[in-house]
């Protein structure tokens, strides 16, 4: 995982969630992973929740250049304005702040600031802030641009590689989702089956 | 051991525990006890039931996939889940009625989400008490090691019933209570014992011998036998032959006998017509005796029906060919009888070969009856002149359906004694496979009942008849194992408990029950003689 | 206020009708001007010498090389330059409040080859007061920049914008840079405006600009060129009208005065350059380098403004080089590849134009943007604005 990096910038803010442009194309972190910004008084804690790459200008449509290219970095190399016309942006669903040593699972009084760097988190970050799942529920009832369960999946699939335990860690995380889920099992079950990594026996 | 939290249920029918995740519906058991956490008070009751849940009935219809073991684990315990039915019973400490005097029937339910664990040996040991000289041990309850206790005091204060389908272990469990009352009741038993199982020696299911009362407690138990050749054969060391005359026979003791000689009420009126014509004492032997003539004069002159004379004396015929009835018996039984029992031995009446129904009920009957009349009499002398009153006895009956089912039940001694309670210092011990047989009103008379696996259901009703919790009992009833386990509930115990019976038959099972066991207290004099 | 589509049907019937028996004689025509094209190549040197005697009512094609020429584009260095400017402007207008215009410069640098890399930028620059909003010359006498001058005015602009970033551009890289539209200042054509005028704008501003790019050529191989996209020019058709006139020497008030039709030159003429160029030049090929003979033309000395037309995928464009450029045949060649190569990757426009003229665009809630924040601005000094009635009933927008 990475080691909290600064990889974008946030241009849009409210209380539940902001989106940030990233400073590189495709910089995008990946869907589910868990990034910090800052707020009024403290960090801000958001989940990736959609990411887009798209021009710069909404009225501009990107047109494909390819044909004799071998790569995409080809394309790039023989239109060297595509770099400057495009960019890459992500969503991120707020679900926590933090002050000094304490990290809260609900929603911060004011929204991230405009402007503020966009890091992914640390491993350390996310298994501390794992440590309790409180917030599911914001991820379960919010309506996302991307399906949610893919979302929620994609979130504990990849925090589970930041404990010890990764396997507990799902358990745990799907019993709780057992109880917020309890009258749609078939929601529930959609969501475990994508629970699964590679790793698992 | 965390078993799950209370969510549901009421004092009537019990509350429902939802299990914790983890804990497998598999690993519980019906009949085990559980201690529930309440906020003030702790509570005890017995698991009744077990079921499944789930959140979403959805769940039932398409259920997750569990073949996957980490679904299988998600939803094991959230949205599929295990409940156990529990029948609170008593309440113990956090009041001060528990402190001073122990636990004390719940009145109430735990409160929502209290925490339910399994029992544990303490809590047993808190509600039943310990092994002393009045609590003999009787067994252990399911998957524990605790011994359970009965109170052998209050358990004679009342009549008590064994019950349990042939072969469920009855015998083994009469023994023990009726070891446990020669140790600790501080009364006196009478045992009627239709198959010589208590006695000297006994035979398990497999065949192999079992110590009967006497070679366990030599000096505290007189055998008495009706049939000589059988003691003889058997080498049973008996301390009286035990004889009956016609004239001790009353027409009383020929009308129980109603049932199994088919008398019509003509019958019953006819014998009591001799009775009065001939006199109490000598009417048998007389209507066995009357020639043809003589026979026909009585007929005619009592209105005697000619079949019902020759059914009446064809029946009194059977009952000649026993060679322990004579015309007048040497020596009176009864009063040898009366001469242990008032000096607290314990008297075994074996019958040897002549356990057949119609014996069995005659002298059972006839003896009973007349020891009773005694111990009337004395209890009212002893009321009257302030002195000692008799020890309290028990009879020891088998076959209780035919002595005590409702035909009959006023008629025997049984049904008075069972009535009378312990007025007169008698009380019973009735065996019986089919207590559907037996009178409700006796049957409630019942203090504690001790059963094994009954698989009638009219059996499984007339026992629990009038209990609290009763179709909760009746599912752990029904689930006992076919041997070695009983449900033993009622005036004696302080909530019902589903026993592992101890064992009796192995020299280990021997020496915890001789006369060194109980009350910890070492006894000498001939110890070896017992181990076997 | 409606449409009467009934009674349009029958004209629109009509016209289609009409033009398609004008086109089958436009066919011959334009076959026609082919065959003329090709019979004076033959006669090259004939045909030059017609040219410079004539007296034509048209601007005709000067010959600098054999007209019959047609080139295909030679290779792409590995490593090049394409600079490219273009603007836009919001200009005073008279029912807003204050006296100002807005020139906004778009400017775009993309670098081919092994450090490829954009830059695009966006320079508005507000001109206010007397000095910026008019002409002077040394005498007193002032004219406004509004109009066409105003467009003149950012077309210079845009030029000196370029050659800034021009000269910023390390050395080893060749560089073309383009313009959109002609490198002909044809709104200073004519008498209409003063001499100071047409000194300050194009000789001191224009021919200054296009002096630096070819300064640069110390340090990088350095073009400068305009783009004109479906150009509606007939030089050359002209030059072959020439070809075929009877008279020699050609003088069209002498000979046809007053006629427009049935002369001899008709039989090439109705036609544009490019018409004639798509059919005669394949894909990607260039045609000659011809002269243009605008007067303005005079003023430029060695930034005589030469053009070619060039065949693309989707049309036949027209490319104007100063005089220096056309005179170097490997400058000459990297225009013909670079605007090859540009009008590919912005299917079918330079794409740094394109982009430099995306950079230029005011959209219209910028306009109002920019008003607004001119207002506020003077209103906090308490100069009193004055609005017009009109500019009022524009902006309320009611029923």
């Amino acid at each position: 995982m990475d080691l909290g990096l600064k990889v974008a910038e946030v241009v849009e803010t409210s209380s539940s969630e902001f989106l940030a442009q990233c400073y590189e194309l495709d910089g995008a972190p990946a869907l589910g992973s868990m990034v910090r910004t800052k707020g009024k008084d403290c960090e801000i804690y958001g989940i990736v929740c959609a990411s887009a790459t798209h021009s710069v200008e909404p009225g501009r449509r990107i047109m494909a250049r390819g044909q004799g290219a071998q790569s995409e970095t080809d394309v790039f190399k023989a239109n060297p304005q595509l770099a400057k016309l495009l960019c890459s942006d992500f969503r991120a669903l707020v679900v926590g702040h933090g002050r000094g040593r304490s990290m809260y699972q609900y929603l911060p009084p004011s929204p991230a600031s405009i402007y503020a760097f966009v890091y992914t988190c640390k491993s350390e970050e996310v298994r501390d802030f794992t440590k309790s799942l409180n917030f599911l529920s914001l991820l379960i009832d919010t309506r996302l641009p991307v399906a949610t369960d893919e979302v929620i999946a994609a979130f504990l699939r990849l925090a589970s590689q930041t404990q010890q335990e990764p396997q507990d860690f799902l358990v745990k995380a799907g019993k709780d989702l057992a109880w917020l889920l309890s009258n749609d099992i078939r929601r529930l079950d959609s969501i475990l089956k994508r629970l699964r990594n590679d790793r698992e026996e | 051991m965390r078993l799950g939290t209370v969510i549901f249920g009421s004092l009537m029918h019990g509350v429902q525990v939802k299990l914790d995740p983890g804990r497998s519906v598999e690993e519980i058991a019906v009949g085990r006890y559980v201690a529930i956490k309440g906020e003030k008070k702790r509570f005890f009751g017995m698991i009744t039931d077990v079921s499944l849940e789930a959140v979403d009935p959805r769940a039932m219809v398409m259920p997750p996939d569990i073949s996957d073991p980490f679904i299988a684990k998600v939803v094991s315990g959230t949205t599929t889940y295990g409940k156990i039915s529990v029948l609170p019973m008593l309440t113990i400490s956090g009041d001060a009625a528990t402190m001073l005097e122990g636990p004390q029937p719940a009145k109430t339910v735990p409160a929502h989400f209290s925490e339910v664990q399994l029992a544990s040996q303490r809590d047993v040991e808190l509600v039943f008490g310990p092994e002393d000289r009045q609590r003999f041990y009787i067994g252990t309850p399911l998957d524990m090691e605790t011994k359970v206790c009965i109170n052998m005091e209050e358990l004679v204060k009342r009549s008590n019933g064994v019950f349990g389908k042939s072969g469920t272990g009855k015998t083994f469990l009469t023994r023990l209570l009726l070891v446990g009352m020669l140790q600790k009741s501080g009364a006196v038993s009478l045992i009627f014992d239709m198959h010589n199982e208590y006695g000297w020696e006994g035979k398990s299911e497999k065949g192999h011998r079992v110590k009967g009362l006497k070679q366990l407690f030599p000096g505290k138990v007189a055998v008495f036998c009706l049939d000589e050749a059988y003691a003889r054969r058997r080498n049973v060391n008996v301390d009286h032959m035990v004889k009956i005359g016609y004239d001790e026979i009353e027409p009383e003791d020929i009308a129980l006998l109603r049932q199994t000689f088919n008398f019509t009420d003509a019958s019953i009126q006819a014998i009591y017509g001799l009775a009065r014509r001939f006199g109490d004492k000598k009417w048998f032997e007389s209507t066995l005796t009357l020639g043809e003539e003589e026979s026909k004069k009585v007929q005619k002159e009592m209105e005697i029906h000619d079949s019902t004379w020759r059914n009446l004396r064809r029946s009194l015929m059977n009952l000649q060919r026993f060679p322990f009835l004579m015309s007048h018996a040497p020596d009176d039984a009864v009063k040898n009888m009366l001469g242990y029992l008032e000096r607290g031995i314990n008297v075994v009446l074996e019958f040897g070969s002549y356990d057949d129904i119609s014996a069995y009920i005659l002298v059972a009957n006839l003896l009973s009856r007349r020891i009773y009349t005694q111990y009337r009499e004395k209890v009212d002398i002893s009321d009257a002149k302030g002195n000692k009153e008799p020890v309290p006895m028990v009879i020891t009956i088998e076959e209780a359906h035919k002595f005590l089912n409702p035909e009959v039940a006023t008629q025997t001694i049984f049904g008075k004694i069972a009535r009378e309670m312990r007025k007169y210092n008698v009380t019973m011990l009735v065996i019986d496979q089919r207590p559907s047989g037996i009178d409700e009103e006796v049957m409630s008379q019942l203090g504690t009942k001790i059963t094994c696996l009954l698989d009638n259901e009219r059996d499984v009703d007339a026992v629990l008849t009038g209990v609290a919790g009763k179709s909760e009992l009746k599912s752990v009833l029904s689930r006992l194992e076919s041997k070695q386990q009983a449900l033993i509930f009622g005036h004696a115990l302080p909530m019902p408990v589903v026993v592992k019976v101890r064992e009796y038959g192995t020299p280990e099972s021997y020496k915890e029950l001789g006369p060194l066991a109980g009350d910890g207290k070492a006894k000498t004099d001939k110890l070896d003689d017992l181990w076997g | 206020m409606t449409l009467d589509i009934v009674q349009l049907y029958g004209q629109i019937e009509a016209m289609a009708g009409d033009l398609k028996s004008r086109q089958a004689d436009y066919i011959l025509r334009l076959s026609s001007a082919l065959d003329t094209l090709k019979s004076a190549a033959l006669n090259q040197d004939r045909l030059k010498q017609k040219i410079e005697k004539a007296k034509a009512t048209w601007l005709v094609a000067g010959l600098k090389e054999n007209i019959d020429i047609h080139k295909a584009a030679s290779a792409l260095p590995d490593d090049f330059v394409a600079v490219a400017s273009d603007g836009s402007h919001v200009d005073v207008d008279r029912h807003q409040s204050a006296r100002l215009f807005l020139l906004n410069i778009g400017l775009v640098q993309l670098q081919y080859g092994s450090k490829a890399d954009a830059l695009l930028l966006s320079i508005p620059s507000l001109y206010f007061g007397d000095e910026q909003l008019s002409l002077r010359s040394q005498d007193g006498r002032q004219v406004l920049l509004e109009g066409p001058l105003l467009g003149i005015k950012r077309s210079v602009e845009e030029c000196r914008y370029l050659a800034d970033r021009v000269c910023e551009i390390p050395g080893g890289l060749p560089v073309v840079a383009l313009v959109d539209g002609s490198l002909i200042m044809w709104g200073l054509v004519g008498q209409r405006y003063e001499d100071f005028v047409v000194e300050q704008l194009l000789i001191e501003g224009f021919l200054k600009q296009l002096d630096r790019f070819a300064g640069q050529n110390e340090k990088n191989k350095t073009a400068v060129a305009s783009y004109i996209s479906f150009p509606r020019s007939t030089d050359v058709v002209n030059s072959l009208r020439l070809h075929v006139c009877p008279y020699d020497p050609v003088d069209c008030d002498k000979y046809c005065k007053g006629k427009f039709e049935g002369r001899e030159c008709d039989r090439v003429g109705g036609l544009l350059d490019r018409a004639l160029f798509s059919e005669f030049l394949s894909h990607g090929e260039r045609s000659a380098v011809f002269f243009s003979s605008s007067t303005i033309i005079e003023k430029y000395g060695a930034h005589q403004v030469c053009f070619f037309y060039v065949k693309l995928d989707e049309e036949v464009a027209r490319v104007e080089v100063p005089l220096w450029v056309a005179d170097d045949q490997s400058l000459l060649d990297l225009v013909h590849a670079v605007v090859l190569d540009q009008s590919r990757k912005g299917f079918g426009y330079p794409v740094a134009l394109s982009e430099a003229h995306e950079q230029a665009v005011v959209s219209g809630a910028d306009r109002e943007r920019f008003w607004s924040m001119v207002e506020r601005a003077l209103n906090e000094d308490n100069i009193r604005i004055q609005h017009s009635l009109k500019q009022r009933s524009k902006r309320v927008r009611w029923i």
